[in-house]
């Protein structure tokens, strides 16, 4: 526990040394970033050494205020947690180094590193939380210090309107959890975690549906992803990288947590969960293949990869709400890993966006283009995140689906509803994989390969080497966890052996099929090796000449005929039509001699519209009549809480 | 759950994927057979490798080295497909349990560096049939997915090609539940034509960029980067009949040479019945495709609902 503390005392040293140099820009940078990767790496090899050694779980105590008392405690699920929290924030650390540059604002930056290094404590306070009054407070402090650093570029009003929108939903969440919280507590009259199994099970199924709610907020659970397509574009690239790879999984954690502390029986829990991965899922990449901004469709990715996750851990509560070990083991281990996994890609993504966005100026894919000859390790690492992220092997995010699916195949001797939900999991996991593929294979053949389709595109360079350096070790983590998966998947494992059912499951077991994989994906460096070596010699000595690309028979090919984003995700958005509503506005070719023609569609996220229609508008209708009750008479205001308590006293 | 070698069944996988050139020849045949006409030799596909084999290349001033990554990445990967299929009821090369979901995730990733590929060269054309190829095999992998599905559900647990076809519970015609097996062919056989880029998805014979999926995506490929492409779209269709061919005869009973010469009769009728399916269709339109993959889907999960009953 002590280092951990150590690694916490680190980081948050190096936030207030920012507030404290900020003086001097560079001295302020250097400080922060050493002082937050010194304290991440302390804190990731603590967890790691938890994860991988058979330690009992550590528990801190401290009676505070006499009041309640704040207590923590590291086991497996929180340490698997906390790896992902400490590599992903030292890595977008490194990267912010270079990152953020403007001398000028070195106010906002400063107070970007105090945040940033507030955000990282949090969270791991959040996944240590070992009562429900330290998990709020921490959750609390998380969703606050994570909107002062969306706001960074609080000038612009869409960054502004972007924090009110994250803002409201993070609070709206947190009403969620605390109401969840506050049902708890009624029931078991502690707020200390141990009591919690001992519910009745309809109190269970309240709590856990209030908490899912709060926590899928968190996490960008369809229809409550909203606030991600708005926060993550405004937010500095960094910034982008950690929320979105590791801050959102706090809510996962969250799921994960309270699942495991009720200890639900009913298999209700998992087919609930399934299904909000399949919509999230299937719904979240979906959107992203109608999206043309580079980090809103890398939001909604991470809506879908949260899917992901969710059928992973759905199959796993199946699993264990049918005493099906193998796939509750595989189901968690699964989930889990992913979400490793997608911190590591997710995060190597976004800091290859941010290096697009930084040396364009733009985030719309269709004005850019052949960045990989401009920007040839930002490209190429970009690449490995594509490939991981559609799930593909021979890198990282393959490993993690190849567990889910493995669970879910398990599922498929269950009958009756369980068969079913386990089908209706595979057949989205192959969906969202395909479209997956085809939505980075838009991303990374407009963004990186073909012309430029602008002028910004033509001056980009590679960026600073913090940067690229950032991007390369993730890059190597993706592919070192898709060649030799083994250990990583013995530490899901055993997190996920935190479920009772299979705590004493012999895991090893299954092992030799995580080798296996691993043989191939060698055996197919191998392969490539050989018919590369036969390529080069087939062409020994022979004529290879350089020319434009076929035109099929035009001669006058422009950049601007290319195929765009737009274009090469219609079909597949149409297609899921009423789920996406599709606008399109077609000036036509209506005369001979046809003028100057307009096409423009704007893809509409449904839940948004919903929520505006059914929630927003109703919501304001009310409120307006009763504005007069707002009149800014600080008296009257102190008059409605004694009020108000006086009534609460009377009823409860 | 081993990961097996078999030396007997590496000269096997040898010998048939290098007929695999023969067995297109014969789809070529029996096309111009209702053309009417007498059509090329059947090893024309061996003489286009050998000369493509020979030949120089032009790369155009648009590309990276994704580009020359492409063809190699798509041709390892069907390769890898054949090394895990068990031909003629023999036990496949390597085989382990789970390997299905890898070898068509690895089909995947070769797709998914054919479409870079042609997305690389700038062409209009080959961002319109990447972006066709991307959405059907999407489509088509639900497919695939629900009939691993249902063949867990009938083997007892398999998920490797080699746990399919050999041991107690077989998946094919002559096992007890042969009536979802039929259900299973026709979807597979659909599976087959969108996969390998047949009419009446896509015409590899048209002649119009614009109406065209796979043939597209490469144009600007030429010389050994072409026949490297040319002989991973072989192995993949090898591999999709083979799938078929297994499934019509029980293969894991009966004597080896005998059951070689029965495979090899078996996949030249598949793949005659491919051309004549080339020949008396016409293509589909573009937005007829999805109903056209989705029909395969219905099929195989109309059967796997089916399970709940029988099995």
């Amino acid at each position: 526990m002590n280092i951990f503390f150590l690694a916490i005392l680190l980081i948050g040293a190096g936030g207030v040394l920012a507030l404290a140099a900020f003086k001097s820009y560079s001295l302020m940078k250097t400080g922060a970033v050493l002082a937050i990767i010194g304290g991440c790496g302390l804190g990731g090899y603590d967890a790691v050494k938890r994860l991988l050694q058979h330690t009992e779980p550590a528990v801190y105590n401290h009676t505070w205020l006499q009041v309640s008392t704040f207590s923590l405690k590291i086991d497996t699920v929180s340490a698997f947690f906390l790896v992902s929290v400490f590599v992903v924030s030292a890595v977008a650390a490194l990267y912010s180094f270079q990152y953020l540059n403007d001398a000028k604002r070195a106010t906002a930056t400063a107070a970007n590193y105090f945040f940033y290094a507030l955000l990282i404590i949090s969270m791991a306070l959040v996944v240590c939380a070992n009562n429900l009054v330290t998990f709020a407070l921490a959750w609390e402090l998380m969703s606050i210090s994570s909107f002062f650093l969306v706001i960074y570029d609080v000038q612009k009003k869409a960054t502004r309107d972007a924090g009110y929108i994250y803002f409201i939903f993070t609070q709206a969440g947190a009403l969620f959890i605390f109401a969840g919280f506050g049902f708890l507590y009624s029931n078991t009259g502690s707020v200390g975690f141990e009591a919690l199994a001992s519910i009745p099970d309809s109190a269970k199924f309240i709590a856990f549906i209030l908490i899912l709610i709060g926590c899928g907020s968190k996490a960008g659970i369809i229809p409550l992803h909203i606030w991600l397509p708005y926060a993550h574009p405004a937010a500095p690239s960094h910034v982008s990288a950690v929320m979105s790879g590791v801050m959102i999984k706090i809510g996962i954690y969250g799921i994960v947590r309270f699942y495991l502390l009720l200890e639900p029986t009913s298999a209700l829990f998992g087919q609930i969960v399934i299904v909000l991965g399949i919509i999230s899922g299937i719904l979240g990449v979906v959107y992203a293949i109608g999206k043309h901004d580079i980090k809103r469709l890398l939001a909604y990715h991470s809506v879908e990869n949260i899917g992901i996750i969710l059928l992973g851990l759905g199959i796993g509560m199946l699993g264990a709400a049918t005493g099906n070990k193998t796939m509750a083991a595989f189901g968690f281990a699964g989930g889990l890993l992913h979400v490793f996994n997608h911190s590591l890609f997710k995060s190597l993504l976004f800091m290859g966006a941010g290096a697009v966005i930084q040396q364009t100026g733009t985030a719309k894919i269709d004005q850019l283009g052949g960045l990989i000859k401009k920007m040839p390790v930002t490209g190429r690492t970009f690449l490995v995140g594509s490939i991981s992220i559609s799930g593909l092997p021979p890198f990282n995010g393959f490993i993690s689906e190849f567990l889910i699916y493995y669970g879910a195949f398990q599922g498929l001797q269950l009958q009756g509803a369980s068969f079913l939900f386990s089908i209706l999991a595979i057949i989205s996991l192959a969906v969202i994989g395909g479209l997956a593929a085809a939505c980075f294979t838009k991303v990374v053949g407009v963004v990186f390969l073909g012309e430029p389709r602008s002028d910004l595109a033509v001056r980009a360079s590679e960026p600073g080497f913090s940067m690229v350096l950032a991007q390369l070790i993730l890059a190597a983590l993706c592919l070192t966890i898709g060649v030799w998966p083994d250990y990583f998947v013995q530490a899901a494992f055993r997190a996920s052996q935190a479920i009772p059912l299979v705590a004493d499951y012999e895991i090893t077991q299954f092992m030799p099929i995580i080798t296996n994989i691993s043989r191939t994906v060698i055996l197919f460096f191998l392969l490539i090796l050989v018919v590369s070596i036969f390529r080069r010699f087939s062409y020994a000595g022979k004529e290879v000449t350089r020319s434009g690309t076929w035109g099929c028979g035009f001669t006058q090919p422009t950049v601007r005929m290319q195929y765009t984003g737009t274009s090469y995700g219609d079909t597949i958005v149409d297609f899921f039509r009423p789920f996406v509503r599709v606008r399109k506005k077609y000036s036509g070719i209506n005369k001979i001699f046809p003028g100057e023609t307009t096409y423009s569609s704007h893809i509409h996220d449904i839940s948004e519209i919903g929520l505006n229609t059914f929630v927003v508008h109703p919501a304001l209708y009310l409120l307006n009549k009763l504005r007069w009750i707002q009149h800014g008479n600080i008296q009257l205001y102190i008059g409605y809480i004694v009020l108000a308590i006086v009534v609460m006293l009377i009823f409860i | 759950m081993e990961f097996t070698f078999s030396f007997a069944s590496l000269l096997l996988l040898l010998v048939v994927f290098s007929l695999a050139p023969l067995f297109m020849g014969v789809i070529l045949k029996v096309k111009a057979f209702f053309g009417g006409k007498q059509g090329a030799p059947l090893l024309i596909k061996y003489y286009t490798l050998i000369k493509l084999l020979r030949k120089g290349s032009v790369y155009s001033t648009s590309t990276t080295f994704i580009f020359k990554l492409g063809p190699i990445v798509s041709f390892v990967t069907a390769f890898m497909l054949l090394l895990f299929f068990p031909f003629a009821g023999l036990s496949p090369v390597l085989s382990f349990h789970g390997d299905v979901i890898m070898l068509f995730y690895l089909l995947g990733l070769g797709r998914f560096f054919t479409v870079l590929a042609a997305l690389d060269t700038a062409s209009p054309f080959e961002g319109m049939g990447a972006a066709r190829e991307v959405f059907f095999s999407a489509l088509a992998e639900a497919t695939i997915f629900i009939i691993l599905v249902l063949f867990f559900r009938l083997s007892g647990g398999s998920l490797s090609f080699a746990e399919y076809f050999s041991g107690n519970q077989v998946v094919n015609l002559w096992s007890q539940s042969a009536a979802l097996i039929i259900l299973v062919l026709i979807a597979l056989f659909i599976i087959l034509l969108t996969e390998n880029s047949r009419v009446p998805v896509d015409d590899p014979a048209t002649h119009l960029e614009l109406t065209m999926i796979h043939e597209v995506m490469i144009l600007d490929h030429s010389g050994p980067d072409l026949a490297l492409i040319e002989m991973g779209s072989f192995c993949k269709m090898l591999f999709y009949s083979a799938f078929i061919t297994c499934m019509l005869y029980p293969f894991h009973t009966g004597i080896a040479v005998f059951n070689f010469i029965i495979f090899i009769t078996i996949m030249t009728l598949l793949y005659a019945g491919i051309g004549l399916v080339e020949s008396i269709t016409a293509r589909y339109k573009m937005d007829m495709v999805p109903n056209f993959i989705l029909t395969s889907f219905a099929l195989v999960f109309f059967a796997t609902i089916l399970t709940m009953e029988l099995v």
